[in-house]
């Protein structure tokens, strides 16, 4: 099997380290998996994208309309990275409002692609730390249970990974993020 | 296998724990992307494994290669890490450590960055070390990328000559698993040959030869003895290497174009040749120039980047190796399943507007008030540039060169001369950070001294080396494994220059710099005292992202929905990440995750009083 994601952000809202717990979450389940960053030269506020390919691979990297996932942690690297999106693949976009242009919904109708809008930051905000958006969004994809993501095996690799002081918050927005799709 | 640890790390992680296991004794580097990394790697498995391994951050690269050079010739196993220009830097005396004899090891981790990503040029330091005659190693994953510096660290020691690793930013910043072995147990050869569909190496052409025969009728790999050819083939090192397998396997095409990898760029294996004389056709994928592709002059048989088969620079993306391995496939009658792009996407996003998001200076950044107040002072003024995060000032129009570290310094003092000369006096304003200063601005500020320049030169001080992630200056006294020693003010090395008009000020207080600036500029225009230029101004904050207190949140707070009118000014001028301006309301809005509420972008606010109710704190 072979999964490729691609993770899109900005600069300072934990794309990088939910791609470190998709890779951990992987390696963990015995897969070979690889991961590739592209921060460019802000430290914060520009485009940060994180490819992960997990299972038959050999680099990280991705190409044109060949990703089966893209989550977004802001919602304009949506339109920058929808071109790495393939036929009949999923998108989770962290936004607000659930509007796209006639034109937009029509390409991912024709392109068979599963779009759903996850308020991310409102779900971590109301716990009480919008930079933990990024937890929301993964809460959110394991329901999907695509390869090996899940909610346990996230939760666990959230446990390990993320800083011990912020363990806890995190696994509250992650599961506000995971219960949000059943609501 | 599941008796060997394992963890996921970086490539310059995997590469310092090859390093750590060859037994290392000295690592010394300056820090710069993509290499950057390596340091911290081998402090913490130095310390992991109880080892005694030094390891320092020097001032720059010739320091970094100069001390692992020493170290080396006494018969410790050395190493030194840089970026690709970094070698420039060491150049004299990487020549020299070429001739020189040493008893030890010595390994140059020199980073490349194809594409550029954050460098000036993106040259290819296999070309250099191909030409002086140094070994030099192209690593494909993070995984390989630590065998090859084991086994790096273990032929330099063997043959005594210096041995250069070249990873690009794609291999030293790509994350896998990494297995850890104990410190001289680790088994390493360098997988070099044909892989063939399976991703295994095969050991000879005849392997592949009996491997593709049964399976695929028209395809017949040949010694060069046969005049019957493979109709394609692919010579790849380093990342590209691992893109064209995944591609070549995307194409359904791995039984059909066998993939050669090299490891060692220089010297070349004598069995590339027979690979390259067994193919009618052969794609040379490598970064950054044309090295092992010139090696070859096989005539019109190469595809490259020379006959434009392959873009002349570069990075070499996933979408660019899969469009030149389906050109040639389809030139050679290969069958495959070709990839047809969709334009649809890139019809139905062209009335999407989105927030375009060019490098910027981080939200809260103290370099964003200094180039303010410094563009807002003299907008007429010239401003050289320099190398770090105050780069992206150019977005601000307040720097307008950028050659290379400390270039801003001596071209202040060349454009200085040559209005001078035609007897024209104008605002020049350079700026260089203070890990830069101590890296490279020593010297010219001394020049810029001895003959009386007429310059302002802004070190703009926040106590690290912050483009690279937060490596400590010489002013900070905290040497690479954050034990306290002796700090270096660069106050006092201005003063001992004879600098006499130095200034220190906080850019937060935007006002009292545009003072400081006029203030300066007049100092400057008088006559007397003609040698006692130029006039630094240090403007000193701590960088947001390692200061332990954060700003002051603003005491004032502005209704921006009710306040704004719509100028555009704050984004035109000040030009913060957080501040983007809704097209529809036709007001500024702040991205609340972003904003760090240090309130500078009030300075440039047109509602110069905008209502603002005082906060009670």
């Amino acid at each position: 099997m072979k999964l490729e994601i691609v993770c899109a952000g900005i600069g300072g809202r934990g794309v990088l380290l939910a791609s470190t717990i998709l890779i951990e979450t992987a390696v963990k389940a015995g897969m070979k998996a690889m991961a590739s960053d592209e921060y460019g030269m802000s430290q914060r506020g520009g485009s940060v994208v994180s490819l992960v390919k997990i299972g038959d691979c050999n680099s990280p990297l991705i190409g044109r309309e060949n990703a089966d996932i893209l989550l977004v942690f802001e919602e304009s690297e949506f339109y920058r990275n929808l071109v790495f999106l393939k036929k009949g693949g999923l998108a989770l976009i962290n936004a607000r409002k659930k509007v796209l242009s006639i034109k937009v919904e029509e390409l991912l109708k024709v392109r068979r692609i599963d779009c759903y809008f996850v308020d991310a930051d409102g779900i971590a905000s109301n716990k009480g730390s919008i930079q933990a958006s990024n937890m929301a969004l993964l809460g959110y994809f394991a329901n999907f249970g695509k390869g090996p993501y899940n909610a346990e095996t996230i939760k666990k690799t959230i446990k390990e990974k993320t800083k011990p002081k912020l363990v806890e918050k995190n696994l509250e927005v992650f599961d506000a993020g995971y219960q949000a799709w059943v609501e | 296998m599941s008796d060997i640890k394992t963890e996921v790390m970086i490539g310059n992680y995997s590469i310092a724990r090859g390093l750590v296991e060859a037994g290392l004794e000295l690592a010394a580097a300056y820090p710069g992307t993509p290499s950057s990394e390596i340091i911290p790697g081998i402090i913490e498995f130095n310390r992991r494994e109880g080892r005694h391994i030094h390891a320092e951050w020097s001032t720059n690269e010739r320091c970094a290669f100069e001390v692992a050079f020493g170290a080396a010739s006494t018969g410790k196993r050395a190493a030194c890490m840089m970026k690709q220009v970094g070698l420039n830097v060491a150049f004299p005396s990487f020549l020299a450590a070429k001739r020189k004899t040493f008893k030890g090891g010595l390994v140059i981790i020199c980073c490349d960055d194809p594409g550029p990503q954050s460098s000036q040029t993106e040259q290819d330091t296999r070309l250099i070390a191909t030409l002086m005659g140094v070994p030099v190693f192209d690593p494909c994953s993070p995984s390989e990328a630590g065998d090859v510096a084991y086994y790096a660290m273990e032929y330099s020691y063997k043959h005594k000559i210096p041995v250069v690793v070249r990873p690009t930013h794609r291999v030293s910043h790509a994350r896998e698993n990494i297995e850890l072995y104990e410190p001289g147990t680790r088994k390493v050869s360098l997988n070099e040959g044909i892989f063939s569909q399976s991703g295994e190496r095969v050991a000879h052409i005849d392997a592949l030869k009996n491997d593709i025969e049964g399976k695929v009728g028209d395809v017949r790999l040949n010694d060069n003895r046969s005049p019957l050819k493979n109709k394609f083939g692919i010579v790849a090192s380093g990342m590209t290497f691992s893109i064209a397998v995944d591609v070549v396997s995307e194409l359904n095409l791995s039984q059909k174009i066998p993939v050669y990898k090299v490891i060692k760029v220089n010297p070349i294996e004598t069995k590339l040749f027979d690979f390259v004389e067994s193919m009618e056709r052969v794609l040379v994928l490598e970064e950054t120039d044309s090295v092992l592709e010139s090696a070859m002059h096989r005539g019109n048989k190469i595809f490259g980047r020379k006959n434009g088969y392959v873009p002349a620079a570069g990075e070499l993306t996933y979408d660019i190796i899969r469009g030149v391995i389906e050109r040639l496939a389809d030139e050679a009658g290969l069958e495959m399943s070709g990839f047809r792009p969709d334009f649809s996407i890139e019809e139905s996003l062209k009335e999407v507007t989105f927030t375009p998001r060019p490098p910027k200076l981080c939200a809260g950044c103290p370099h964003r008030s200094a180039f303010f107040a410094m563009k807002h002072t003299y907008p007429d003024a010239i401003f050289p540039g320099d190398i770090g995060c105050y780069t992206l000032g150019i977005s601000m129009g307040a720097v307008d060169t950028c050659i290379d570290m400390g270039g801003s310094v001596n071209l202040a003092s060349g454009f200085y001369n040559a209005f001078s000369q035609d007897e024209k006096f104008i605002p020049i304003i350079a700026s260089i950070g203070d890990s830069t200063f101590f890296h490279a601005g020593l010297e010219p500020l001394y020049d810029a001294r001895l003959t009386g320049k007429r310059f302002i030169l802004v070190i703009m001080d926040n106590s690290t080396t912050a483009m690279t992630g937060m490596q400590p200056t010489p002013q900070t006294g905290i040497t690479a494994d954050g034990t306290k020693s002796h700090s270096i003010k660069i106050e006092d090395v201005v003063r001992a220059f004879g600098v006499d008009f130095l200034k220190i000020v906080d850019p937060y207080d935007i006002h009292l710099l545009i003072e400081t600036l006029r203030e300066a500029h007049t100092h400057l225009a008088s006559t007397k005292n003609h040698l006692h230029k130029p006039a630094v101004i240090i403007t000193r904050r701590e960088c947001l992202l390692s200061a332990k207190t954060k700003p002051a949140v603003s005491s004032v707070e502005v209704d921006i929905e009710k306040d704004c009118i719509g100028c555009k000014r704050c984004v035109k001028y000040f030009d913060c990440p957080a501040l983007v301006f809704d097209e529809e309301k036709r007001k500024a809005t702040i991205d609340e995750g972003l904003c760090v509420k240090c309130g500078m972008c009030l300075v440039v606010c047109s509602m110069k009083r905008p209502s603002k109710k005082a906060k009670n704190r």
